[in-house]
């Protein structure tokens, strides 16, 4: 097995799970919290990548991180090479990617959190900060869970992101499910197996895990979908 | 505890309160109710007293800002602190006003022991010894001190009704701005046995009166509001129609009591 592919995937993985939790956490309260169109527009834009073949995300931020756009020069400009076909603008291809696998599981916790609770702290004289993190967060820990587990197995499972944005290159862009289509490719089918059997075992105890989870649970009592 | 001052030695000289504590002007449709009402809160505590549906639970919410209201204008304190106008468009957001509340369903927080659920709202951060001393108070006083360390998913209807009183009690008496906030209770003693239930009335009414912590609480059953010895706004289908003390506005519902008692006997 390709050793240097298997810690470059786990980096990436770990990295965009970090990246997710930031961003994720804030815009799925927001989401949870929001209505009208607004809030339509954001969930319609972070469950686009569910929808989208993977190539098409890939193609435009090729576009949007090459030099044939101004942002593309501005963001070569500041990181002084080029984003595509580097670990960074992989980075930034699979946190899009994954976004819905974060913020789905997060919504649907946050959701699930009955309003009183929020009311009964506010009633209390606590700041809207601390009653996020002092009740909300802890009663959708579940959820946080699952949300990190998903973002992480899903960044290990990608593939037509990486192939579009990072190509092929070992050490900095080369992840475990490229390394695999290589192998299949030259026609080592035993080393493509033990790849492949990885990947099917880390992805089978990831769900084992979310599944093991003490189940979040509406105050009505119906199952919140924390995968949807 | 020898050596310190009690708390009760700090308490201010004098005993009374501003002459308005809360002005509430209040214009709102909800379900099959319109709202109108209009009140002035004098008294240390004063009950909104009415049957289910009438629109007190509503009232109690608009002044703590959980709903907004059509029409309002709610002014608190001897100065006339704006906390609703809606003309105005200014809509204090609910942390920010000088009210605690309990709500009618006790919203106990799960991932806390009965200790740390009370001590929630507790915000003198500077005095932890005399936060100590209030939240040991509360929980005596609450029957709460052998539960403090239990988590609240095994307690019963009528324990997490105390919890959930004893939690704004100790934020109300613990404020951290200026003054004292005022006091929002809805049923806040029922589910409680009545002999629990009066022993609770009574000594809450006298250690808030100490504290000088006004109380606007809602209860549709007249012995709590004779026990309180409470200012009485009577609210039917969403209009006050009576309002003064308890002997007065409550008089029928008194003779009532007499009566049925003298029938039993």
């Amino acid at each position: 097995m390709d050793f240097e592919a298997l810690w470059l995937t786990l980096r990436l993985a770990a990295s965009t799970t970090a990246i997710l939790m930031l961003v994720g956490l804030p815009l799925a309260w927001w989401i949870a919290s929001g209505r009208g169109v607004g809030r339509a527009m954001a969930q319609a834009a972070v469950a686009l990548p569910l929808v989208l073949p993977p190539t098409v995300l890939g193609f435009y931020l090729l576009i949007v991180m090459g030099p044939l756009t101004a942002p593309g020069r501005l963001l070569i400009r500041l990181a002084g090479h080029p984003l595509a076909f580097s670990f960074g603008g992989l980075l930034i291809g699979s946190a899009l990617y994954s976004l819905p696998f974060a913020v789905q599981p997060l919504v649907a916790g946050f959701e699930a959190v009955d309003r009183g609770y929020i009311e009964a702290a506010a009633g209390l004289g606590a700041a809207p900060a601390r009653v996020f993190f002092s009740v909300v967060l802890p009663m959708a820990r579940a959820s946080l869970l699952t949300s990190a587990v998903l973002a992480f197995t899903h960044t290990v499972g990608e593939f037509g992101v990486v192939l579009m944005l990072g190509g092929n290159i070992p050490g900095a862009t080369r992840t475990l499910s490229i390394s695999l289509y290589d192998l299949v490719e030259e026609g080592s089918y035993a080393a493509a197996n033990r790849t492949a059997l990885a990947l099917v075992g880390f992805s089978m105890i990831a769900l084992v895990v979310i599944y093991l989870l003490p189940s979040t649970r509406r105050s009505d009592g119906r199952q919140a979908d924390v995968v949807r | 505890m020898e050596g310190r001052p009690t708390l009760s030695d700090r308490l201010l000289p004098g005993s009374v309160l501003p002459d308005s504590l809360l002005e509430v002007r209040l214009k709102h449709r909800v379900g099959g109710v319109s709202l109108d009402v209009a009140f002035c809160l004098t008294q240390p505590w004063t009950v909104l007293f009415g049957p289910s549906g009438s629109g007190k639970t509503t009232v109690l919410r608009a002044i703590a800002g959980f709903v907004r209201p059509d029409e309002a204008r709610i002014t608190c304190g001897p100065k006339g602190e704006i906390l609703v106008d809606m003309q105005e468009g200014i809509f204090v957001p609910p942390h920010l006003r000088p009210v605690r509340s309990a709500a009618q369903t006790a919203r106990l927080f799960p991932n806390m022991t009965v200790e740390q659920n009370v001590a929630y709202g507790v915000q003198w951060g500077s005095h932890p010894e005399d936060e100590q001393q209030v939240l040991q108070e509360v929980m005596e006083k609450m029957r709460l001190t052998t539960l403090a360390r239990r988590k609240v998913d095994g307690l019963s209807g009528g324990e997490r009704q105390r919890v959930s009183v004893a939690r704004a009690v100790a934020a109300a008496i613990a404020y951290g701005g200026a003054g004292k906030p005022l006091l929002l209770l809805d049923e806040p003693f029922a589910g409680l046995d009545s002999v629990l239930r009066d022993e609770l009335v009574v000594l809450l009414r006298d250690w808030l009166r100490q504290w000088k912590v006004p109380v606007l609480s809602v209860s549709h059953d007249a012995g709590e509001c004779f026990l309180l010895d409470a200012q009485v706004i009577r609210i039917a289908e969403g209009q006050v129609v009576d309002q003064g003390p308890v002997e007065q506005v409550l008089a029928e519902e008194r003779r009532r009591m007499l009566e049925r008692l003298r029938m039993g006997r």
